[in-house]
């Protein structure tokens, strides 16, 4: 299992969606209480994983992600609010290229558009959910701010069909559905009794979500059925974290969780939807995704300083 | 706002640290395996597998009975032209069905049913697969598809074969024997002795249809199909009939292939149609021209449980709803449609608004208009390519016939359309209904590709038989819907 190591704790780590030994590592000083942040962009080789380039930040970073326009660009979500973007092929000087302060809280969550290219959304602690356009020469402010939920929005994700449409998890223990072209929440999901850390569109039926929770599962929901789940998936010790859909099997998720594990879970399989549970981190495992580009390729982050990639067979 | 270092850090501390809070374990809701045995049998669970999905609805063309080119062909083979073409289309192995299910209104039913039996034989469907037919009126052919849908949810079988035919050429519209005495002491079992045109009348009078309403709609009827034959939307729909006519003078008989409707006047006018008398009430409003078309055809429908359709990498057309039949004052059958939609509509949890396209017969445009107008749908969506009063009204037929049209619009629209009705009037007073959703596959599938070496990706459990073990090895097909997914992996592979 490739491994790198990070000088602080690894919050989130994503796989480029163009290149697919390109990695990228959001940490943070001190689990992201206070200090510093440090955005890392590692190169996956069969020497193992080298680091290519490296930024700091005066706040800790929570999440990162990379633009489906350009394969060098790389936004990060700082816990001073704002998001900055990288150009990871230009000169350090050059870099960030520009910043978007708007959050009056922590940035937690990046999500890059992947039909509109130039889209991004950003959720933070102030409660509310902000649309962007990294358009050059666009404007430097949100192009829509989305308020209604009464807590912090830990998770926005667009959903992977409609460019339209994105969810968004939040402490207030509820997930909602928004659509851009309505005015407010089209699906409000009262969907645990306790925060709601973590969400996910499902890659091959637009109309299944996961969600994950302080409550230590993890539901799928469908969203024209918003009354009952159709699964509920139990196995973590501590309230999970992320949890993410496999981009190459209808049926299969993976999550990680504060009880340092990850694991991966088939729905279709019942009554015992476990696969499998990984425990290569000695801390709370905070960062995972799935590659686009290499099948059952899987990396996760942790507060350990670790980040480790390994396939979903191992 | 902006905290102090210290009072930041504590609030991060402080929400952080709420998340690990020990909490209840979340409620156990999945099921059970149930240890009494086989786990299996013992919880039926329907899940979007067992969903009943259409996979393929052909027809033939509709032509004018006693002059058209279908005058001479009898139901035997209008049936097994769509029953051959259906299975040629899905390449199904014929031994699969578990019934066949014929809507046939005029044909003498004992053997009208043999003929359907006669039909499977033609169609090379082996002697194990059962035939029968089924007569509600003008509405058999949808009855034959709910029918399949309702028996495949009971779980008599995974995969069925519905169907509608009608040759009015041969078997006209006729009462044969005496008539029951007693019929005029029940009012409304007078009304069933009532003629079709006669009910039409009765609809118009009472509801206010004018002569000119009913015009209008005939003469849309006719654009709409005209402009929908011209633009070749009927073209995936149709299979060609090949088979004979015998010239009305001179008795010879010609070998033809039959492979357009027939009845379609693009050319019609409301003056032209003005012109046209009132044939069953003086002073009435019901003509031949706004009244649906005496016609031959047929058309089949092939349904299953999606998890047949995954396993046999069908694409779905459609998937069947619900379906509801009510009756009415069989002296205004014609309203039958604005009774059954409701009712359908309510089972399916939907309402008019929620559906996108409609196919209504037009028996009568007195009726059809009406119910139209009653039920306050916007007539945009209802009969985008014309209705029987341009395509014609092949009673047993009409139900299948509309429920192709019907999917292969809605597939043409794709997003744009998610659900939608079919729906008509039934003579003796009735009308049903039946929703259909979209499939939601506009392509088909053609990204699939079978994986080669033993199969990591997914439980064993998780692939269905037939998927895994393709010829003793273990291979899956792993459809990848890329293009909206990411680009970049279909750029890779």
């Amino acid at each position: 299992m490739p491994r790198a190591r990070t000088a602080f704790n690894a919050c989130s780590v994503r796989f480029s969606p163009f290149n697919p030994s390109r990695i990228a590592v959001a940490t943070a000083q001190n689990f992201g209480i206070i200090g510093n942040g440090r955005q890392h962009v590692f190169e996956m080789s069969p020497a193992g994983m080298q680091e290519l380039v490296f930024y700091d930040t005066a706040d800790g970073l929570y999440d990162c992600c990379w633009s489906e326009a350009h394969e060098n660009i790389l936004l990060t979500a700082s816990g001073d609010g704002s998001v900055r973007v990288y150009d990871v092929a230009a000169p350090p000087q050059a870099n960030p290229l520009r910043m978007f302060k708007e959050h009056t809280h922590e940035c937690c969550s990046l999500s890059a558009n992947l039909h509109r290219r130039d889209l991004f959304l950003s959720s933070a602690w102030d409660d509310s959910i902000k649309l962007w356009s990294m358009e050059a020469g666009g404007p430097p402010s949100s192009l829509r701010t989305f308020q209604g939920h009464t807590y912090c929005v830990y998770t926005v994700a667009w959903s992977p069909q409609h460019g339209d449409v994105f969810l968004s998890a939040s402490g207030d223990t509820t997930v909602r559905v928004w659509d851009l072209r309505q005015p407010g929440p089209t699906l409000t999901l009262a969907a645990h009794a306790f925060e709601v850390l973590t969400a996910d569109w499902c890659k091959y039926n637009d109309c299944l979500i996961a969600t994950g929770s302080v409550d230590k599962s993890i539901k799928v929901w469908d969203v024209r059925q918003p009354g009952r789940e159709l699964t509920v998936l139990l196995g973590h010790n501590y309230a999970v974290r992320r949890v993410l859909w496999s981009p190459h099997a209808e049926t299969l998720l993976a999550s990680c969780s504060y009880d340092m594990t990850v694991k991966l879970w088939d729905t279709a399989v019942q009554p015992r939807p476990l696969v499998k549970s990984w425990d290569h981190h000695t801390e709370f495992a905070v960062g995972l995704d799935w590659s686009m580009l290499s099948e059952g390729l899987l990396a996760s982050a942790g507060w350990d300083q670790q980040v480790v990639v390994w396939h979903q067979a191992e | 706002m902006e905290a102090g270092p210290s009072a930041q850090a504590f609030n991060r501390l402080s929400i952080l640290s709420k998340q690990m809070l020990p909490v209840a374990d979340a409620q156990q809701l999945s099921m059970q395996t149930c240890s009494a045995g086989d786990s299996a049998a013992y919880e039926r669970r329907t899940t979007p597998l067992d969903e009943v999905v259409i996979v393929s609805a052909l027809r033939t063309p509709l032509t004018k009975a006693k002059r058209g080119g279908l005058r001479d062909t009898d139901a035997i083979e209008l049936l097994s032209t769509v029953f051959k073409a259906v299975l040629d289309q899905t390449h199904l192995d014929p031994a699969a069905i578990g019934d066949i299910v014929v809507g046939s209104v005029l044909g003498p039913s004992s053997q009208r049913a043999n003929e359907a039996r006669i039909a499977s034989f033609f169609a090379g469907i082996p002697e194990e697969v059962p035939v029968r037919t089924v007569n509600r009126q003008c509405s058999s052919g949808l009855q034959a598809i709910a029918d399949v849908a309702a028996a495949i949810r009971a779980g008599f079988y995974t995969v069925g074969l519905a169907a509608g035919v009608e040759t009015m050429s041969s078997t006209p519209m006729a009462w044969e024997g005496g008539i029951n005495s007693r019929i005029s002491e029940f009012p409304k079992a007078q009304g069933c002795m009532l003629p079709m045109g006669v009910t039409s009348e009765n609809v118009a009078a009472k509801f206010g249809v004018s002569r000119r309403t009913q015009d209008e709609f005939a003469v849309r009827s006719h654009k709409k199909a005209a402009a929908a034959a011209a633009a070749g939307k009927f073209k995936e729909e149709i299979v060609p009939v090949k088979t004979k006519v015998i010239d009305l003078k001179t008795q010879a008989e010609t070998p033809v292939v039959i492979s357009a409707d027939d009845g379609i006047r693009a050319d019609v006018s409301v003056e032209a149609l003005a012109g046209l008398r009132a044939v069953f009430r003086k002073d009435g409003s019901t003509t031949a021209g706004n009244a649906s078309q005496v016609t031959d055809g047929a058309a089949a429908v092939l349904l299953m449980t999606r998890r047949e359709a995954i396993k046999r990498g069908l694409p779905v057309l459609g998937i069947f709803r619900s379906f509801a039949a009510v009756g009415v004052d069989p002296a205004i059958m014609g309203v039958g449609p604005a009774a059954a939609i409701p009712a359908a509509l309510a089972q399916a949890g939907l309402t008019t608004d929620d559906i996108d396209v409609y196919e209504i017969n037009e028996a009568f445009a007195s009726q059809a208009s009406y119910s139209i107008a009653k039920l306050g749908i916007d007539e945009s969506k209802v009969n985008p390519n014309g209705g029987a009063i341009a395509l014609g009204h092949p009673l047993g037929a009409t139900g299948a016939r509309c429920t192709a049209t019907l999917l292969h619009e809605m597939r043409r629209r794709g997003r744009a359309a998610r659900f939608g009705v079919v729906s008509m009037c039934i003579g003796s007073g009735m009308g049903a209904a039946a929703v259909f959703e979209a499939g939601g596959e506009v392509d088909n599938l053609m990204n699939a590709r079978a994986t080669t070496g033993p199969n990591t990706q997914l439980s064993r459990d998780a692939v269905f038989d037939g998927i895994c073990d393709v010829a003793g090895s273990s291979q899956s097909i792993i459809a990848k819907d890329s293009v909206h997914l990411c680009s970049a992996v279909l750029h890779q592979s």
